[in-house]
């Protein structure tokens, strides 16, 4: 019977400070046929940690395309086990279990208008659709990428944009940016009110609670059907496979159920956001 | 009770004791507990539920999952010795119907419950179980169908004995004790061939809607978020998972989880979900009467009433889905 709580070694291959807390690393699977018998669907995540450290789940951010060759996770150092993630060297060793829940389902967005919503660190599992999109992978007909984040600081992703931009609508918008900032300022619902969203357009949003609640009055305001509108939520999780109850919203558990929930499912739930 | 009768239950007791490492309600310090025996004539047989659950046998309050050795990880050896579980409650089969289904895929789970035989024990016939008042689910004619056993004594009018097996290790090892008189039932799942239970769908309505009403304020006004009711409950299995990093003993363990306690829902940087006593209530009841029902089509609560007796502030399950039934 296989252990559901195996870990797996990996190793970093490439790691790169993406923004003031936020470091991007690339990650190799120790064991060949392991990586090469490695896949996901963009918005699943890993659980990643060290012995005697814990585990925690952090979305993949790179293309399922290249998943039998390496993937990569965006890591903000916000607690004692992203902190020493975030020291990590070329060359070190993680350990890992996963891919874990459900991920976008990918189809719901062909030949469709495709807006992605991502608020601060949110942008990281929007990123495997984004380069997706932007390969011609997943074939929309329009798509728009609003970013919304605190200032220059912690923008992700930078490197990107300019190619986002050619295939894409990027906007992005900083609430607190330096007077050198020369893009727009403000929340991301500043960005949804000014631009043109068409009413059958498929969202996806990911960011913090906070958002999901102003974001999905102005996308509803914008006649965005319910089933339309994508979230991707996180919780605390240990186990991964629904049992151990700490992801748990209503029926769902997000490790499981999730982490995407249409909004007509999670609407009428209580606490859900 | 007639002698012949309470001699075979006895006899039975000494066989299984002799043979299995023996679990089975007896009297301690004037309460009822599961514990292992060290004399079969110790065995409670009037079918009355223990306070404790069987579930701290299956899934012990810490359990080592890995050993770490330098950035060297081992899955934890463990042996089980063949254990019974002897005079367990028709609810109590209920509520290992779910843990079974809950942790078909978790290999510690499965390597101790295979190794686990389960007598289940009744003072009176089988569906003479309406009488423990079910208030989470309604009663079932052939209960027996769906719930697990390898052995299951039912004492029936005038304390005579009828015998059930639930499967061929069951049948095996009471033709080896000699008792050749009894009916075998095949288990046919946990849910009803009718489909999920009626009361239990209507619950997991009613529940699920409840999130605005006055019972969770008032409820977490007086809870006094002890944790009490879960550890006594047979369908609490919420854990974390932690790891130990002492010098003689590093490894990643799992130890059971408290959803009343202020650590879980707490992440990186304090944020909870769960931050009141209010919300801890509701989240404990939504798991019993939507999740479970939910994810499994079982009842989530199987009316035992433990939580209820264990309350130090007398908040009673019973009253409180009643309350929830007739919409307040």
């Amino acid at each position: 019977m296989n252990n559901i709580y195996a870990v797996q070694p990996v190793k970093v291959i490439a790691i790169n400070q993406e923004s003031i807390d936020t470091v991007l690393i690339r990650f190799k699977f120790a064991d060949k046929k392991a990586q090469t018998e490695f896949a996901f669907v963009p918005g699943q995540f890993m659980q990643i940690g060290f012995p005697d450290w814990g585990e925690c789940p952090i979305s993949i951010c790179s293309s399922p395309s290249d998943a039998n060759i390496f993937f990569e996770l965006a890591i903000r150092d916000v607690g004692q086990l992203t902190h020493k993630l975030n020291d990590l060297k070329a060359g070190d060793i993680a350990y890992v279990r996963g891919p874990f829940g459900n991920g976008f389902n990918t189809d719901k967005f062909i030949d469709k208008e495709l807006l992605l919503i991502g608020g601060g660190c949110g942008l990281v599992p929007l990123r495997p659709l984004i380069i997706d999109v932007i390969a011609g992978r997943i074939k929309t007909k329009k798509t728009q990428i609003f970013y919304g984040c605190l200032n220059e600081d912690t923008l992700l992703f930078k490197k990107n944009y300019a190619d986002w931009n050619r295939e894409a609508e990027l906007g992005v918008i900083l609430d607190q940016p330096t007077k050198n900032w020369k893009g727009e300022q403000g929340l991301i619902t500043e960005l949804i009110k000014k631009r043109q969203i068409s009413k059958e357009t498929v969202t996806v949003l990911v960011g913090p609670p906070v958002m999901y609640k102003f974001v999905i009055k102005e996308l509803l305001a914008k006649r965005i059907k319910p089933e339309n509108i994508w979230l991707s939520l996180e919780k605390k999780m240990y186990c991964g496979v629904g049992v151990c109850q700490h992801c748990a919203i209503g029926p769902y558990y997000i490790c499981q159920d999730g982490p995407v929930f249409s909004w007509l499912q999670l609407k009428d739930i209580s606490g859900a956001i | 009770m007639k002698e012949g009768d309470k001699n075979q239950l006895v006899f039975l007791a000494e066989k299984l004791f002799n043979n299995f490492k023996t679990y089975a309600p007896i009297n301690a310090d004037e309460r009822l507990l599961i514990a292992e025996i060290t004399d079969p004539l110790l065995v409670n047989w009037s079918g009355k539920l223990p306070e404790n659950s069987w579930k701290l046998l299956l899934l012990p309050p810490t359990e080592k999952l890995f050993d770490h050795s330098g950035s060297q990880i081992k899955e934890t050896e463990f042996k089980i010795e063949p254990t019974v579980f002897l005079g367990v409650n028709i609810l109590d089969l209920r509520a290992l119907a779910l843990l079974d289904l809950v942790f078909s895929n978790d290999k510690y789970y499965q390597r101790r419950r295979r190794e686990i035989l389960i007598v289940g024990f009744s003072n009176d016939w089988p569906n003479g179980y309406k009488k423990l008042k079910l208030f989470s689910h309604n009663y079932e004619e052939d209960i027996l169908e769906h719930v697990p056993f390898d052995i299951f004594v039912a004492q029936i009018k005038d304390g005579k004995l009828k015998f059930y097996s639930g499967s061929e290790k069951g049948q095996k090892i009471l033709e080896s004790y000699g008792i050749k008189k009894f009916d075998h039932i095949e288990f046919a799942g946990a849910i009803p061939e009718a489909g999920p239970d009626k009361r239990m769908t209507l619950l997991m309505d009613k529940v699920g809607k409840s999130a605005d009403k006055r019972l969770w304020q008032d409820l977490g006004k007086i809870c006094l978020a002890c944790g009490k009711c879960s550890s006594v409950c047979p369908t609490c299995y919420c854990f974390d998972l932690s790891d130990k990093s002492d010098v003689n003993n590093c490894g990643r363990e799992r130890r059971w989880g408290n959803c009343f306690y202020n650590d879980f829902s707490k992440v990186a940087g304090g944020h909870k979900d769960l931050d009141t006593v209010a919300k801890k209530i509701y989240f404990w009841y939504v798991h019993k009467f939507v999740r479970i029902p939910f994810g499994y089509r079982v009842p989530g609560c199987v009316s035992c009433g433990r939580c209820a007796k264990a309350c130090s502030v007398g908040i009673d399950i019973t009253k409180n889905i009643s309350a929830l039934m007739k919409g307040k």
